[in-house]
């Protein structure tokens, strides 16, 4: 049971790095991004080529996977959530999930879709924890993702923050006191982006990777983390995250292994998902439903 | 004098021009429905099963999106549900094959009740989000339920007598479609259909006007749960066996994006997309590999993936450049067709 704990706690800081990324969107637009995934993997694919295919060093894989993930957080704000600014939140809702679709089927299409391999930022063998066997990129993701979200709860104090909220709460406004909405929604989609490169390129290395794979199995978690933090709280996203890696494993532990459940780490997501909106809609932190 | 009944007669005749060329029109349609099933046999008439069972699919998803402007993105779960519940009744229970599709309705409805009854009540689109994640556990958990479902082997789904051949297949699944098509007009001609406009519209106002907001989401998600379970019900039977790899999350996803491209709340632009991405995958591969010039960087692997790119890049283009989708392009013929002054 300690290791499954101790291997939750270090899941669930990947969930907790999508999280802070979901947070980060839609506390400045109010849209939920499906896309969020695929940022990771654009940046995962795109180190996979300059490291293991170009042999370039390891720090060239690493800037040019992120500069990758930025440039398409910056593509998709200007070629899709831009135009689509006017209409509803459905279609972009819609729009986004075609995103992450899109984004998908262009990694297969240009790569195969076959597992890879990327080496770990720190060689060395793992650590000991609660006898789950911790790898030295778990540790630096658990590292990142609190830096992180330290960091972005910070920035919503700044006064660069409150114009990304004072953009979101009320555009016509925040215009007439010299705030630029087009800047600021680029300025998140970069960050955001940013964020879920950072995601992708350290959870990569931890296991093999295939196109799609931070959408397939880590965005649900994901949402449910920002969901379980509030949706608008980045220090909630980063417990949330935790919270629901541990509440995972816990589960695959006792309803997969002593129970037989077939499928049990999405079905406790779900049911802790389905609890949070059941029993407390607005999330730890979150200020309103 | 002379002159107005030049008019008039110029009048009548073009009616009657206009009258010729609208039934024209619808009869070409349907002839288009019904070519494949006279001419091309046993094959086509199961791509004309699938493609209407995919309409069916796509009615269920604009009753749900474009009329109470919510998004579910399991929609897969629940036409599962429905194909295991019929597969289940009709092998297991040896139960009549319409009982089978009844219960497979009601399984589809029962479960987006449960499913919506918690996610509705919170305002934005969390429904999205649980219904994927619902999707996903459906797909891990309840479709590898041994005793249910037949774990990894699938379940069969006989069909009787009745509907043995794929041709008489073929006419139910388009009754059904037509019947759905009705309900569809029906709904939005009622009060139900202008309240879930209203909702659509902005919720605040809505409930201001008296209309019960969490009602009216919930009971559209229900009839899209029921519908989708209908057509879950015909897929079980079209294919004869059901198994959980049938219902992967992605299809949920590229469903929602065919309401999409077919253009929400336009029936036929939604029939047309359904049917066009139902016959897309089982037709390009073959179309491509069966050219006399094959492009150096394209083999089969890649054909078998391109018609899912294909859907994405549709509906970017629909959404960028007519967000009506194909229901909008039609529209100066539909408006023909029903004979509106505009």
């Amino acid at each position: 049971m300690g290791a499954f704990v101790a291997l939750g706690l270090f899941q669930g800081a990947v969930y907790g790095l999508l999280a802070v990324g979901i947070v980060m969107v839609y506390k400045a637009k109010r849209a939920f991004n499906f896309a969020q995934g695929e940022f990771g993997g654009i940046a995962a694919f795109c180190a996979y080529l300059l490291i293991v295919a170009l042999g370039l060093p390891y720090w060239v894989g690493a800037v040019g996977g992120l500069a990758a993930a930025v440039a398409m957080g910056l593509l998709v704000e200007r070629a899709i959530v831009r135009p689509l600014e006017s209409s509803s939140r459905t279609i972009l809702l819609v729009a986004l999930v075609g995103v992450a679709l899109f984004a998908i089927a262009v990694t297969v299409l240009l790569a195969e879709p076959v597992p890879r391999v990327l080496p770990p930022l720190v060689e060395g063998g793992g650590v000991d924890i609660l006898g789950a066997g911790i790898q030295p990129q778990q540790l630096i993701l658990l590292a990142v993702l609190a830096v992180l979200a330290g960091a972005l709860a910070w920035f919503f104090r700044t006064d660069l923050g409150l114009a990304v909220l004072a953009s979101s709460q009320d555009t016509l406004a925040a215009r007439v006191v010299g705030i630029s909405p087009e800047a600021v929604s680029r300025l998140v989609w970069g960050m955001a982006a940013l964020v879920g490169g950072v995601a992708g390129l350290l959870y990569a290395p931890v296991g093999i990777f295939t196109p799609g794979f931070m959408t397939a199995t880590m965005l649900v978690p994901a949402f449910a983390a920002a969901v379980l933090g509030g949706m608008t709280s980045v220090p909630g996203a980063f417990i949330g995250g935790i919270s629901i890696g541990i509440v995972q494993n816990a589960g695959i532990y006792l309803l997969g292994q002593q129970w037989q459940v077939p499928g049990a780490s999405q079905l406790s997501v779900f049911a802790l998902l389905m609890l949070v909106l059941l029993i407390r809609p607005q999330g730890l932190l979150g200020k309103e439903a | 004098m002379s002159a107005t009944t030049l008019v008039l007669t110029r009048v009548r005749v073009r009616t009657h021009l206009g009258l010729v060329v609208r039934v024209a029109l619808i009869l070409a349609a349907l002839a288009l429905v019904a070519l494949p099933l006279v001419f091309g046999g046993d094959v086509w008439a199961q791509r004309v099963s699938r493609a209407a069972i995919y309409a069916v699919i796509g009615l269920s998803i604009n009753t749900l999106t474009g009329h109470a402007g919510q998004i579910s993105l399991g929609h897969q779960a629940f036409v599962g549900i429905g194909a295991f519940s019929s597969a289940f009744m009709a092998s297991r229970l040896g139960a009549p094959f319409g009982f089978g599709l009844a219960g497979a309705a009601l399984a589809g409805t029962v479960t987006a009740l449960i499913v919506g009854m918690v996610a509705l009540r919170v305002k934005g689109l969390y429904l999205a989000l649980v219904t994927l994640a619902f999707g996903l556990t459906a797909e891990t958990t309840i479709f590898n339920w041994r005793e249910f479902t037949g774990g990894g082997a699938g379940a069969f789904a006989p069909r009787s007598a009745l509907v043995e051949s794929d041709l008489a297949y073929a006419l139910l699944c388009l009754a059904v479609l037509v019947v759905v098509l009705y309900t569809d007009w029906r709904l939005v001609s009622t009060k139900a259909g202008r309240a879930l406009t209203a909702v659509r519209n902005d919720e605040r106002i809505a409930s201001t006007l008296g209309v019960d907001v969490t009602g009216y989401k919930l009971g559209a998600f229900c009839f899209s749960g029921l519908v989708a379970g209908l057509a879950g019900g015909l897929f079980a039977h079209w294919n004869q066996v059901v198994q959980a790899l049938d219902f992967e999350f992605q299809v949920a996803l590229l469903w929602v994006l065919m309401a999409v491209v077919g253009g929400l709340r336009s029936r036929l632009g939604i029939v047309i997309a359904s049917s066009f991405f139902a016959l897309l995958p089982l037709v390009l591969p073959n179309f491509l590999a069966g050219l006399p010039w094959q492009p150096p960087f394209l083999n089969e692997a890649v054909y078998h993936v391109l018609p899912p790119f294909l859907v994405v890049l549709m509906l970017l283009v629909v959404l960028r450049f007519f967000p009506g989708g194909i229901g909008q392009l039609l529209a100066p013929v539909t408006r023909f067709v029903k004979g509106a002054k505009r």
